[in-house]
């Protein structure tokens, strides 16, 4: 057997190393997503909801109503039900969302941008910040520096965020006029814009108006102020926590008996043996933001994934709310993978 | 740290001098702040929402409409006029009149229009299919008679005058047949496009609606109803109350909807705002399960009676609601042709309990299943104490009001306390609500409450057949008060709607229905 050609060597070897933990890994993201499809749609079927119902409303005749429940496909059986979506979903088709009555494709392509574009900016001043703040704790610990990041951390942390929002608007929209309202543009520019991306600021910014971009970002700051504040709280309080904890170990220790100063110690020491639990604190962060933030959503009229999803949810909408948990499920894999992707790339101990 | 603050200052004030001009709304453009989530459709043969038929009477013309100020008036519309017989009315339709695309308005739209709803079946065509109009039969009984003339013809036993409040409602709305077949697609007679689309006739058309965003309605100078004076009305999405009042006094929008009773007082007497309290026909009630095998003695008319003492109507609508209500114990909304608007039932806890002593009733309980959303739960709670001081005890479930229809259609409940608000301008929508279970399967509010009214049925198909306009009030007068008097509901309230605006907004117009919408007079000084 050792003495098997070169060239099948070399095809199995690619297969054992690349093909097949890629293949093994694409097989485990489709089963993921199975299993998320099957779980949402056992959920939102078990909710004591008549999607039927919701659709006519109650003052509807009854032949109107079973007219419904005979299009949403609700007088089938579950399984086939179920089935049904499956098949639809595989040519690409998600459905009509009740809601809508637009395709949930339609639906997504035009809630997510606005949730990328609010979590995307928030989670780079939320991330910068945060690690910022957690190094000065540990910096010096019990420090006032320390006390004040654990303070803000704290507030970011157990203040409602719709209180915040609704606080933010009252003090920097209404009383000190630094931000626009609430919304994404003005409505001078919400009809004179096309909105070809979805994402408000990258179409401001293609116009080349100054004008609408700086309205685009005076509408952008106060909600992205609002969530950066929530996920730099997570983030300082986390990586706060496993600095310190690195920061008492035998080796830190020994490079302090040796006389390293202590920036010298948090910058080539901690640091780089933290990072890959930071990557995954990061992309953790990122999720939770993706998945839509509705309450600032509501407060900030945004009209992102969370609000949509919500409203989906009230209306036991099954098509719009399977195919933004299909959405939100995608991100959440690919988002996981990259970052176990980036900590095998920076930390050798976890290869 | 020094640096960090300079930072963050300059940057504030840099932010500051970006946005310190704050841009007013435009001139030429009505900004209108409210939700526009509940819209499903903006084809009148689906839109049935609070928020798609207020777009529909700028959007659309009907053949008759109730004029606003007083709406037991019903005026010509795209009809000049009309004759009427026993079982059918031939409309002469109004000269030159045409739709937004500049098509003329003709026989063959009103057909078209009317017949969709029918064929469509969705979720207001029970209004039209109550003049025993279907899929088959339809077509043969809306005919065209003359170029400018269609005759609308039924086969049940109901008056004229009846049929013409039907043709009032928004789902009877005329669409522009040459267009709207333009963008037909499986046969679907323009529904999908229509959804986001307007084909109509009245002072306003769309120019861009994005769904749960915006409904952009752009001036329609030819229209038959007269031109508008705003050149656009944009309604935006903010679905949050304190959000819409922040915007409304920073000038951003210039005219709030759906307001509570916080934001309300306190816009009041704010510079540069005008508040509005405005009567609308939408009654909340209190519905028991006559027949519901945990709680038998929710049957029970002594019960019924008990709660009509139990409910503390003048503290509710006076000091809990502040004048979001009125005080109304009849099925027909103040305001309706007919409508009772004396008040025989106060608030006397002592006099519950002695008729619940009388009649054997211990113990009495019930649950009330409500909508966790305000207005709703803040009632219930107020009933939950009323009701405890007759030695009542009333477990309140609130849930998702969607949740809360699924159960109460299924008779999965004990008690509910809701809104009903009419679909068309005429009696014989409520009527055919409170006071009609015939039994055929339709889940009239008579049948949700399981409550079995032979008498009662037949009257209510009397006065909705009578001709009479006198002896129809009659009838009418007389089913309230029987179901005042003895039924498993307690209407108590009468909802208003608090609406806020600019001070310079001028000529907005709201009836007591809630597609009685009118932005073709508003105007902006300044």
């Amino acid at each position: 057997m050792t003495l098997s050609i070169p060239s099948t060597g070399v095809i199995r070897r690619f297969w054992t190393r690349r093909l097949q933990p890629l293949m093994s890994g694409f097989l485990s993201f489709l089963l993921t997503l199975f299993g998320l499809l099957v779980f949402t749609f056992i959920l939102s079927r078990a909710a004591p909801i008549d999607p039927a119902l919701q659709l006519v409303g109650d003052h509807a005749s009854e032949a109107t109503y079973q007219q419904a429940r005979h299009q949403l496909g609700l007088d089938q059986p579950l399984p086939m039900q179920f089935f049904n979506y499956l098949s639809q979903m595989l040519q690409g088709d998600l459905g009509v969302s009740q809601i809508t009555q637009q395709p949930v494709v339609d639906d997504l392509a035009m809630a997510f941008p606005a949730t990328v574009e609010l979590a995307t900016v928030a989670m780079f001043f939320g991330a910068l910040i945060g690690i910022l703040l957690a190094s000065l704790a540990v910096y010096k610990p019990g420090s006032i520096l320390d006390h004040i990041a654990r303070m803000i951390s704290l507030l970011g942390y157990s203040v409602p965020v719709f209180w915040l929002g609704l606080l933010g608007l009252l003090f920097f929209y209404a009383t000190l006029h630094w931000s626009a309202g609430p919304g994404r543009l003005d409505d001078i520019y919400t009809y004179t814009m096309e909105y070809n991306s979805g994402f408000v600021l990258y179409d401001a910014i293609r116009t080349g108006e100054s004008e609408i971009i700086l309205n685009a970002i005076g509408h952008l700051w106060l909600p992205v102020a609002v969530l950066a504040l929530l996920s730099m709280a997570s983030i300082t309080r986390l990586l706060r926590a496993v600095m310190l904890e690195e920061s008492n170990k035998e080796y830190v220790v020994l490079a302090q008996a040796k006389g390293a100063s202590r920036l010298r110690i948090l910058l080539s020491h901690i640091f780089p043996n933290v990072l890959g639990t930071l990557i995954t604190i990061l992309a953790l962060s990122y999720t939770s933001l993706l998945e839509g933030a509705v309450l600032t959503e509501t407060v900030f009229a945004w009209p992102g994934l969370g609000r949509y999803l919500t409203s989906a949810l009230f209306a036991s909408d099954t098509a719009a709310v399977l195919g933004t948990t299909l959405l939100i499920g995608t991100c959440f894999v690919t988002l996981n993978a990259i970052a176990d992707a980036l900590t095998r790339w920076v930390d050798p101990r976890t290869r | 740290m020094k640096i960090t603050t300079l930072i963050i200052v300059s940057l504030a004030a840099y932010l500051g001098a970006v946005t310190s001009s704050l841009a007013k709304t435009p001139d030429n453009t009505l900004v209108v702040a409210q939700s526009l989530e509940d819209i499903t459709s903006l084809d009148p043969a689906q839109g049935f929402e609070l928020s798609s038929v207020q777009s529909f009477n700028n959007l659309y013309q009907r053949l008759v409409q109730s004029n606003p100020d007083d709406p037991t008036q019903l005026e010509p519309a795209l009809a000049e006029s009309w004759i009427s017989s026993e079982s059918s009315l031939t409309f002469t339709l109004k000269k030159d009149a045409t739709f937004a695309s500049g098509n003329p308005v003709r026989p063959e739209d009103v057909i078209f229009s009317l017949t969709r709803v029918v064929k469509l079946n969705l979720a207001p065509s029970f209004i039209l299919t109550q003049l025993g109009w279907n899929k088959d039969n339809v077509d043969s009984l809306i005919t065209k008679v003359t170029e400018n003339q269609v005759k609308i013809a039924w086969n049940v036993n109901v008056g004229p005058q009846f049929v013409l409040s039907l043709l009032t409602a928004p789902a009877s709305s005329i669409v522009d047949e040459k267009t709207v077949s333009l963008h037909e697609k499986n046969n679907d007679l323009g529904h999908a496009w229509l959804n986001i689309n307007s084909a109509g006739s009245g002072p306003f058309k769309i120019k861009k609606y994005v769904p749960h965003q915006i409904l952009l309605m752009e001036a329609n100078q030819t229209s038959p109803a007269g031109s508008p004076k705003m050149n656009y009305v944009l309604l935006k999405n903010v679905p949050d109350a304190a959000t819409r009042q922040l915007l409304l006094e920073q000038g951003d929008a210039d005219l709030v909807r759906n307001l509570g009773t916080d934001q309300y007082f306190s816009l009041q007497g704010k510079p540069g705002i005008k508040t509005l309290n405005l009567p609308y026909a939408s009654l909340y009630y209190l519905m028991f399960n006559a027949d519901n095998a945990d709680n038998p003695a929710l049957g029970k008319p002594e019960f019924w009676q008990a709660a009509r003492y139990a409910f503390d109507y003048k503290g509710i609508a006076e000091d809990l609601m502040h004048g979001q209500f009125a005080v109304q114990q009849s099925f027909l909304p103040v305001g309706f042709n007919g409508a009772l608007t004396d008040q025989p039932y106060s608030y006397d806890p002592q006099k519950a309990a002695e008729i619940l002593r009388q009649a054997g009733i211990e113990n009495p309980h019930f649950k009330l299943a409500v909508s966790n959303q305000p207005p709703y739960l803040d009632i219930a709670q107020a009933l939950q104490a009323s009701f405890a001081k007759a030695g009542i005890d009333v477990e309140l479930i609130p849930g998702v009001s969607s949740q809360i229809a699924t159960n109460v259609k299924s008779h999965q409940y004990e008690s509910t306390l809701t809104a009903w608000g009419p679909d068309y301008f005429d009696p014989h929508t409520n009527a055919s609500a409170f006071a009609y279970n015939p039994e055929n399967g339709s889940k009239t509010l008579a049948w949700r409450a399981n409550w079995h009214i032979q008498d009662l049925n037949k009257l209510t198909l009397q006065a909705r057949s009578e001709t009479d306009a006198e002896k129809r009030t009659q009838i009418y007068q007389q089913l309230q008060r029987e179901v005042r008097q003895s039924s498993p509901f307690v209407v108590g309230l009468q909802n208003k709607k608090l609406v806020a605006l600019r001070d310079d907004v001028q000529g907005y117009l709201q009836g007591i229905t809630p597609e009685m919408v009118f932005y073709k007079d508003v105007s902006k000084s300044e």
